[in-house]
């Protein structure tokens, strides 16, 4: 016996919400998109076989919504929302600033990295379960998270590929890294 | 500026920073990744769903 589809819907609306914002990149966009997710999904769900892969088929929903409404207008939205948790943190100052800069580079990431790395890391999703929700090989899916995490370290850490001759170019995100980031380092020799 | 012998143990290029200096893991900047990004959304997990949408989803139960 299968829960309701409607049912199903209220129970994967938080990953929608996550996977939304991931897309989105801010808040209110992200509700808007969960928002038309939902519509689509309410009218099209004689289309929905029960019993199959419901969670793929209403990530993939979400998905195919974000890209048919970049198509229809540029996406012009503020890429400076970080959470207002991250400021009102009791974490050390230093700490604040660091996660800053990683919600500002996450902006910065291809779309499908940022949708792939957010869904891997905070709902545990499988490589296989993220391939179904975007309708790509598995393959793809281990691409697009192995790339966002690259990317990111090659962005916070300053870490750029060296030009015969030069120092490491620092890049302009770049910020003092967190003492907790620095423990298990290497020391490189004078 | 000669390049640092890249390590075996290391998963990302290495550069020589003058002076030396300490050069983060790739597996410590993932566990602060983890760390961070946990930190950015979780709080959207928590939050209530909009009763916009509660809404549409029970008015199209009901039909």
């Amino acid at each position: 016996m299968y829960a309701s589809f409607h049912d199903q819907v209220i129970a994967i609306l938080p990953k929608l919400r996550v996977q939304a914002l991931a897309l989105a990149r801010n808040r209110a966009a992200a509700e808007d998109l969960v928002q038309d997710a939902v519509c689509n999904a309410l009218s099209g769900q004689n289309s929905f076989v029960p019993g199959s892969n419901f969670a793929a088929w209403m990530h993939r929903i979400l998905r195919n919504r974000f890209i048919s409404n970049l198509r229809k207008r540029r996406d012009t939205t503020d890429i400076d929302d970080v959470p207002a948790s991250v400021f009102a943190s009791e974490a050390p100052h230093e700490d604040r600033l660091a996660l800053k800069e990683l919600a500002k580079a996450m902006v910065r990431l291809p779309a499908d990295q940022r949708e792939a790395l957010v869904m891997v890391v905070i709902h545990g999703t499988s490589y296989e379960a993220l391939a179904d929700a975007t309708g790509c090989a598995v393959g793809t899916a281990k691409s697009r998270v192995f790339r966002a995490r690259r990317q990111l370290a090659a962005w916070l850490l300053g870490e750029q590929p060296d030009i015969v001759g030069a120092a490491p170019r620092r890049d302009r995100l770049h910020r003092p890294i967190p003492r907790e980031m620095v423990v298990g380092t290497m020391r490189s020799p004078l | 500026m000669t390049r640092r012998k890249q390590s075996t143990a290391s998963v990302l290029p290495v550069s020589q920073r003058k002076g030396g200096g300490e050069v983060p893991s790739l597996a410590a900047f993932n566990d602060w990744l983890q760390r961070g990004l946990h930190q950015l959304f979780d709080a959207v997990v928590r939050e209530p769903i909009p009763e916009e949408v509660l809404r549409l989803i029970e008015e199209d139960r009901k039909k």
